[in-house]
């Protein structure tokens, strides 16, 4: 008998992922940054991976949010910024001149810090963006809201009080809503900008919960303060510091073996 | 603690990897069960290729540990486990280490029998060939029963397994005076019987390991660390948490 006819399932699903085998969904080129004079952004190249969580880590001021509003060019609101360089979503220039900004952010949606939900029912804060698209349909908005709520992990909560103001809502329900919103529109790539430093445990961990679900459908990108939090949700991991992507590797091998004594440092905890 | 404890965490994924892990665990469990199996039957009928099967399973139960180890590094570093969680982690890397080596040792039986196909004696004409079957045969009971306790997470055979450790010990002892005999009376080859006193040794190790499983599971299941305690001590304690 060979050693292959052994019937045993070694590794099950615990293979490793790898950058070089992932279908792009948005791309970044020789990317610079500058806030007037100050470089805050240095030479950033890196491929974002479509349907995965991606993770930027790295100590204050290490430019990881900066880059995040790179994506859906929410910079362009800072007067002082000038950005070169390239940045693709699925092939599309994001800073072309034709671009436009509101269709950009139609398929790059972003969630931030603390839930911003707007003073509306719960169920208008979830048709928001669709309204917005001038769509009105209520057969169309009541499937999309369900569809959103239910994928936020928020339906079986809210269902039988839709038409409750959504700020009545706990923090953790309130951005989960924020993220129904957010995904209602049906992104192609979702920006969660630390969408759970203003929320307790337990609700920071149904959010977690809700990120691995939700990649199935979208491509995630998550800044975090928390390295944990981006050890428990992503598939990859990227390790910036003072404006440079140091280490941009799948997670287990960045949180098992890093490879530069920076990103070894700064996740065991030596400095930061 | 009932099993299903591991899997009720908000976290899906921890569920699922703790799961992968207990199952991992039992399969490479499984493994050296059916070395045992095949090390009685091999010696019992002078069985050349299932000696040598013994010897393949040892390769993929080498890689099992890896791969368990493997697994409890991702959990550690990537879901920071507490308490039952943790302790799940702990032991599973320290039960592999046990695993692969009585798979190791398994393989000095087998090797034995291999040895003697192409010798003209038979193992059964060998000293101790009573106490190797017996102490083998012993250790797969042994290993059943710590299997059957992790899987189920409960701890009443435990002390019957750490008995059955201090029993073999004895059995071996009494094996090797036989074997010592064998030595002075000249009839058989020495290399024969040296091999005989390395597969007895082996399979006494094998019960050694089997019984460091059981004081894992009771750090798994009590958290209370057992070991180097003695029988008594410990059938007291295990029937005060019953």
């Amino acid at each position: 008998m060979s050693e292959q006819n052994i019937s045993v399932a070694l590794d099950r699903d615990h293979r490793s992922l790898s950058l070089a085998e992932e279908k792009v969904a948005m791309e970044v080129k020789n990317w610079n940054l500058y806030y007037g004079t100050k470089q805050a952004l240095k030479d950033i190249n890196m491929i974002v991976p479509e349907h995965r969580v991606t993770a930027f880590i790295g100590p204050s001021g290490c430019g990881k949010s900066t880059l995040l509003r790179c994506f859906n060019r929410m910079n362009d609101l800072i007067d002082i910024v000038n950005v070169d360089g390239e940045m693709t979503l699925h092939g599309d220039d994001v800073y072309a001149k034709e671009m436009n900004v509101a269709s950009l952010r139609r398929r790059v949606g972003m969630v931030f810090q603390k839930p911003n939900p707007f003073p509306k029912t719960i169920y208008e804060n979830v048709a928001y963006g669709l309204r917005l698209q001038g769509i009105n349909d209520k057969g169309i908005l009541d499937e999309t809201v369900e569809w959103a709520l239910k994928g936020a992990g928020l339906w079986e909560e809210v269902k039988d009080r839709l038409n409750e103001n959504a700020l009545g809502m706990s923090g953790g329900q309130q951005q989960r809503l924020c993220i129904a919103r957010a995904i209602a529109i049906k992104p192609e790539v979702l920006l969660l900008d630390e969408p759970t430093s203003a929320l307790d445990p337990i609700s920071t961990l149904a959010i977690e919960e809700l990120i691995f679900e939700l990649k199935k459908e979208f491509t995630i990108l998550i800044v975090t303060h928390n390295m944990q939090q981006a050890a428990r949700v992503s598939d990859y991991t990227a390790f910036m510091y003072m404006g440079e992507l140091i280490e941009y590797t799948d997670t287990d091998s960045l949180f098992t073996n890093p490879q530069m004594k920076r990103t070894e440092d700064y996740i065991t905890g030596r400095y930061g | 603690m009932e099993r299903t404890e591991f899997k009720s965490h908000i976290s899906e994924q921890l569920n699922r990897n703790l799961e992968d892990l207990f199952n991992q665990v039992l399969e490479m469990g499984g493994l050296v069960e059916r070395q045992l199996e095949n090390a009685v039957t091999a010696v019992e009928n002078s069985d050349v290729s299932l000696a040598k099967e013994v010897l393949q399973i040892d390769k993929v139960i080498n890689k099992e540990e890896m791969e368990i180890d493997r697994l409890c590094a991702r959990v550690l570093a990537r879901q920071q486990p507490t308490a039952s969680d943790l302790r799940l982690i702990i032991i599973a890397i320290r039960i592999a280490v046990d695993l692969e080596r009585m798979g190791d040792e398994v393989v000095k039986t087998a090797k034995l029998v291999i040895k003697m196909a192409d010798s003209d004696v038979v193992c059964s004409e060998l000293p101790g060939y009573g106490a190797l079957l017996e102490i083998t045969s012993c250790a797969n009971t042994m290993l059943k029963k710590v299997l059957n306790a992790f899987a189920r997470l409960e701890l009443s055979e435990v002390v019957s397994v750490v008995e059955d450790e201090e029993r073999m010990d004895n059995s071996l002892k009494a094996a090797m005076v036989d074997v010592l005999a064998g030595f002075n009376a000249h009839e058989i080859a020495p290399e024969y019987l040296l091999e005989m006193v390395y597969a007895l040794r082996a399979s006494e190790r094998v019960t050694d390991h089997a019984a460091n499983i059981a004081e894992s599971i009771v750090y798994l299941v009590d958290g209370r660390d057992v070991r180097n305690m003695d029988t008594e001590k410990l059938s007291e304690l295990l029937s005060s948490i019953e």
